[in-house]
């Protein structure tokens, strides 16, 4: 006899796809497919086999690095000079984005959305444009004061910081709040109490990421001239020094690894705090206090001197700049280049994360650390993780170029220097993920007989999904601002027109173009915003 | 045996024959999880010898591995089910052992041997919650999602650790029941941590106590009352 | 370098910029620059440390010389400048010519070793500013067309064969990478804008050779001065055959800004010291090779209208 529980014959139960779903996967799809036709994927052919030679000459420069003594010294000065400015403007967007997350958290405005929402459109402006944006913008207004390096990654790190807060803020349960809230307490007060002993973890993590991308992103800086690694390498690039370029990158590769081992244990304390003491836990407090010196040296080693922005020549250049600028130019042509490559743009971008996310999927597993794993596969994964190190570690810029060596002009050699660019940032992302995972039903399925593939697409794939998607989302509007970066060399897209503006000195132009990224970003940002709810 | 630093299993001397349904008891902690994890291959004892299906596990490896683990199925306490995945997909994931990868990962798509995976559900009183996902069920529902899995993995040895922990009697003794007719499908048998003495006298022939990683009862489940089983709890207690 | 700024800095001083670009790489944004460079990262508050402003003469330049070369430059140009002038002088380096405009005209630089355009730019930002010499080169200074050797193209004076390959210039506001190129070819009759899928920008005449030299680009224009260099130095790819020559036009000079003018009491002693400076006396014959020139020569105003109406007419110049 076989034990039924259901009497009656079941209704046959059906496949429900979830439409929302449906309709983002399939319009993922179309998107992807008229991105990769506007890159001219499938109008003949695309690659120059005839500049291997000098892929190559970038590519071998890697195993022999410039190591001449003076040359490193110098290498190791400017290293200095770029860890002072990411921690500065690291730092001052941590605060930026603490008293930015009090003004865009939803239970500050409660149900008066209309507010919150002009509150997070305010933001839209800040961390619409690159850091390298900001800081040609400001030389304009600073001159060479050190003030300009700082603010360029303050301000959209800090835009960018108060809405991650916020949101951070926002998924605590708000039950200790309220009670804090009804029994008296100030908003303050209550937010102090009730709020952030849960955030606090999820703060902290976040906190150390933003370092650790403060420092690449003070290099972009020293690529526009704001001093450190990115100047010498902008100046071992310009003559196509390869050597002195790795050594360079090799640098900075070292001082990302630092600020990742760094946020690593901080993050790894967070999630698994050692059993409770009376006292405060060393490592933490270590991590905290070495922040705080570093803080303070950079201030020192910079001589930052807050007189100059309030200086009467600031005041003067900045209505220079603003009179030049307003009205912005409303010329027709300049619209429809606008508008034409504000399309390549996103085609560009689009590319760009379909190339890093799936190359971050086929990595992640790899790139994760899998504990109780073999040498080889320990070796293989310390490979993997260098590499993708490297991946980030050379600038979009650099990308550009030596990817136009072996591919013909148009939008895809931009478009790609950005996706192997945001692969090695995303696929250490998801190998994050990875990591973080539950591999219990993994195992579980292993135990029952299946293989590692099957193991890992019914037991883990499920979970990283979302997360994976979530995160891809995120780089596809930071891909929208980093387009800008390799717009020159005819890499297209609407970093192009910035460029040509800037070098003209139009500004009402200058200030249009600028507006359209904004606009872009922001619109891209909506759209990543939905279709991460609707993964939820 | 030796397990995390703590003895988890020491001096456990057991023989489970084909046919055989086996009730382990014995308080939280007595080492019921780590046995069936021996059982199963998950957990490798420091020490001693396990011969699954007459086979030493440590002694295969690759695709006779995964048959031989193949043949071993386990409902776990913890049901370890991705709630992201519909039920189905879950439910399939029992057949990983004899599925292709590229069949594995189309059925994602289009789900694979629905017939099948519909008739376990069937027995399990889950029918119309096929292509539900599995976060959206209750905790007793989830457990019937781990039994059915096992349906279609169709194992000779059947492992299950706290299978009716979440389920009202009359469910418990559904679920108990199907797991034993399984075992007995394919003429092999059926070892169940029970914390219910009643459950465990109904649904076995044989009952195993554990008390602190060792072996201190061990006899037909027809020679013992439910007042002798609740004193041995109250005993390890 | 005359000026000691705060030596806790990671300032300009030489140990840790040694190396200037021969050639400003656009990298990014043109005009970004910020050459906020290391050196201010130093300075920092350039009000806090180091000689009164007011009474310093800060210079820029990006000459086409080898970065090693260029360590070199700082302190030579700096000390040469500062025994004539008797005041401090400091060095800043600069990583882009659009930077070098804007810091001009914030009164950050106050005498900039300019291209012909970027002078010109400059010049129209900031009233009152003034040529103060240049190379005797400069006064007839050519570019280079180069092709790809595949492309089966020949040297010769009709650049119309040009049209139909694809194209790079240097950086966007090089004179003698962008605009007198383009200038020519739309003498010739191509249309300067008009290659198949739109002109490249290399951002350096380095990054041309070599992009041309990957067949990426087929055809490219480079700075003579630079051409030759690199062929002398046999650093150019034997792909790369030079097609054509442009006509001589005005480029390089020292521009001073205003504020400088007024307290030298204009350009004269500048001048002065620049026309004076000989190839046989060894401190100048130092300075002379770093510029890559056999002397130099006083420069005006009127020198480079034309630049600025092909600079209108391309919308370069605004």
């Amino acid at each position: 006899m076989t034990t039924v529980l259901d009497r009656a014959v079941p209704p046959a139960a059906r496949l429900a796809r979830d439409r929302r779903r449906w309709a983002w996967g399939l319009t993922a799809v179309v998107l992807t497919a008229a991105a990769l036709a506007g890159a001219g994927l499938f109008s003949g052919s695309v690659l120059n086999p005839g500049g291997s030679a000098q892929f190559g000459r970038f590519a071998t420069a890697a195993l022999r690095p410039e190591l001449d003594p003076g040359f490193l010294s110098v290498v190791a000065g400017s290293a200095l000079v770029t860890v002072a400015y990411a921690v500065l403007g690291g730092g001052l967007a941590l605060v930026l984005g603490a008293v930015g997350a009090a003004l865009v958290s939803r239970r500050t405005w409660g149900r008066r959305r209309s507010g919150w929402l002009a509150a997070r459109g305010l933001l839209a402006v800040p961390r619409g444009l690159h850091e390298a944006v900001w800081g040609l913008l400001l030389v304009n207004v600073l001159g060479l004061d050190p003030w300009v390096g700082v603010l360029a990654i303050a301000v959209p790190y800090g835009a960018v910081t108060a809405t991650v807060f916020a949101d951070l803020l926002d998924e605590v349960p708000g039950g200790g709040y309220e009670a804090l809230r009804a029994a008296g307490a100030g908003r303050g007060t209550a937010a102090l109490y009730g709020l952030l002993p849960s955030a606090a973890g999820g703060l902290l993590s976040y906190s150390f990421y933003r370092l650790e991308c403060a420092v690449r992103s003070a290099v972009v800086l020293g690529l526009i001239g704001a001093g450190g690694l990115g100047y010498q390498l902008a100046l071992s690039f310009t003559s196509l020094r390869w050597e002195q370029v790795w050594t360079t990158v090799y640098a900075l590769g070292l001082l990302c690894l630092l600020a990742d081992v760094g946020g690593r244990a901080v993050r790894r304390r967070v999630a698994a705090p050692p059993s409770p003491g009376p006292g405060r836990d060393p490592v933490l407090t270590t991590a905290v206090g070495i922040v705080v010196a570093l803080v303070a040296w950079s201030l020192w080693f910079l001589a930052l001197s807050p007189a100059a922005l309030v200086s009467a020549r600031a005041r003067e250049q900045l209505s220079y700049v603003a009179s030049a600028a307003w009205p912005p130019s409303t010329q027709r042509s300049l619209l429809a280049d606008v508008a034409a490559t504000a399309v390549d743009t996103l085609a560009m971008s689009v590319v760009a994360v379909v190339v890093a996310t799936a190359g971050a999927l086929l990595l992640a597993g790899l790139a994760a650390r899998s504990p109780g794993a073999g040498p080889v596969r320990r070796a293989g994964g310390a490979l993997v993780r260098l590499v993708l190190l490297l991946l980030r570690a050379v600038p979009p810029p650099v990308w550009a170029l030596v990817l136009l060596f072996v591919l013909l002009p148009g939008v895809l050699p931009g478009a790609l220097a950005l996706g192997v660019y945001t692969l090695g940032v995303l696929g250490r992302l998801v190998g994050e993920a990875v990591e973080e995972a539950d591999r219990r039903p993994r195992e579980a399925l292993r135990a029952a007989g299946a293989s590692a593939a099957g193991a890992w697409l019914y037991g883990a794939v499920p979970a990283l999904t979302g997360p994976v998607l979530a995160l891809a989302l995120h780089r596809w509007e930071v891909a929208i601002r980093d387009t800008v970066l390799v717009g020159l060399l005819g890499a297209g897209g609407i970093g192009v027109l910035l460029s040509a503006r800037i070098s003209a000195f139009d500004w009402p132009a200058v200030a249009t173009v600028l507006g359209a990224i904004v606009v872009l970003s922001f619109a891209v940002d909506v759209v990543a915003e939905r279709a991460r709810a609707a993964l939820r | 045996m030796r397990f995390g630093g703590t003895t988890a299993l020491a001096g456990v001397d057991l023989t489970v024959a084909r046919g055989e349904r086996v009730a382990v008891v014995g308080a939280s902690g007595a080492g019921k999880s780590t046995l069936l994890g021996v059982l199963d291959g998950t957990v490798t004892p420091s020490a001693g010898k396990v011969l699954v299906h007459g086979t030493d596990p440590g002694s295969v490896r690759g695709r006779e591995l995964r048959r031989l683990r193949g043949r071993t199925g386990t409902v776990r306490q913890h049901l370890e089910l991705p709630g992201q995945l519909r039920v189905v997909h879950n439910v399939n994931a029992g057949r990983l052992g004899s599925w292709s990868v590229s069949r594995a990962a189309w059925s994602l798509l289009r789900p694979q041997g629905t017939a099948e995976v519909a008739a376990a559900l069937h027995r399990l009183g889950l029918a119309d919650r096929m292509y539900e996902r599995t976060d959206r069920l209750s905790g007793g529902q989830r457990q019937r999602v781990a039994v059915a899995r096992l349906l279609v993995q169709r194992p000779e040895l059947v492992l299950a650790d706290e299978p009716a922990s979440a389920l009202d009697p009359a469910l418990a003794d559904t679920v108990l029941a199907v797991l034993g007719e399984l075992a007995a499908e394919r003429g092999g048998a059926l070892v169940a941590c029970l914390h219910d003495p009643a459950l465990a006298l109904r649904h076995s022939d044989r009952v195993v106590g554990l008390d602190s990683g060792r072996v201190v009862l061990d006899a037909a489940a027809g020679s013992l009352t439910v007042a002798e089983l609740e004193r041995f709890y109250g005993v390890a207690r | 370098m005359s000026t000691a700024p705060a030596a806790r800095s990671g300032g300009p001083g030489n140990e840790l910029v040694p190396l200037l670009p021969r050639i400003s790489r656009r990298t990014l944004l043109a005009g970004t620059g910020a050459a906020v460079v290391a050196a201010l990262a130093g300075c920092g508050g350039s009000s806090s440390a180091g000689p009164d402003p007011a009474r310093q003469l800060r210079i820029g330049a990006i000459p086409d010389q080898d970065p090693e070369v260029l360590q070199r430059l700082h302190a030579t140009v700096a000390d040469s400048l500062a025994d004539a002038l008797g005041i401090p002088v400091e060095y800043r380096p600069v990583t882009d010519y659009a930077a070098a405009v804007s810091l001009f005209r914030t009164g950050d630089l106050d005498l900039v070793w300019f291209g012909g355009l970027t002078g010109v730019q400059a010049r129209l930002q900031t009233p009152g500013a003034v040529p103060v010499a240049q190379r005797d080169i400069d006064a007839d200074f050519h570019s280079v067309f180069v092709v790809n050797s595949s492309t089966g193209v020949t040297p010769a004076d009709d650049l119309r064969p040009l049209a139909d390959l694809r194209f790079t210039y240097g950086s966007q506001t090089s004179t003698s990478g962008r605009l007198m190129p383009a200038y020519f070819l739309r003498e010739a009759g191509v249309d300067p804008e008009g290659f198949p899928g739109g002109p490249g920008f290399s951002g350096s005449h380095d990054s041309t050779l070599a992009l041309v030299a990957s067949g990426t680009y087929q055809a490219g224009a480079v700075n003579e001065q630079v051409w030759l260099a690199r062929s002398a130095a046999g650093e150019v790819d034997p792909a790369v055959v030079a097609y054509a020559r442009t006509p001589g036009y005005h480029d390089y000079h020292w521009l001073l800004g205003p504020r400088a003018a007024e307290r030298l009491g204009g350009p004269d002693r500048l001048t002065a010291h620049f026309t004076g400076l000989s190839p046989d006396r060894p401190a100048d014959a130092i300075v002379l090779d770093l510029f890559g020139a056999g002397a130099f020569i006083p420069t005006e105003a009127a020198n480079y209208r034309r630049i600025e109406e092909i600079g209108r007419d391309l919308g370069l110049v605004s």
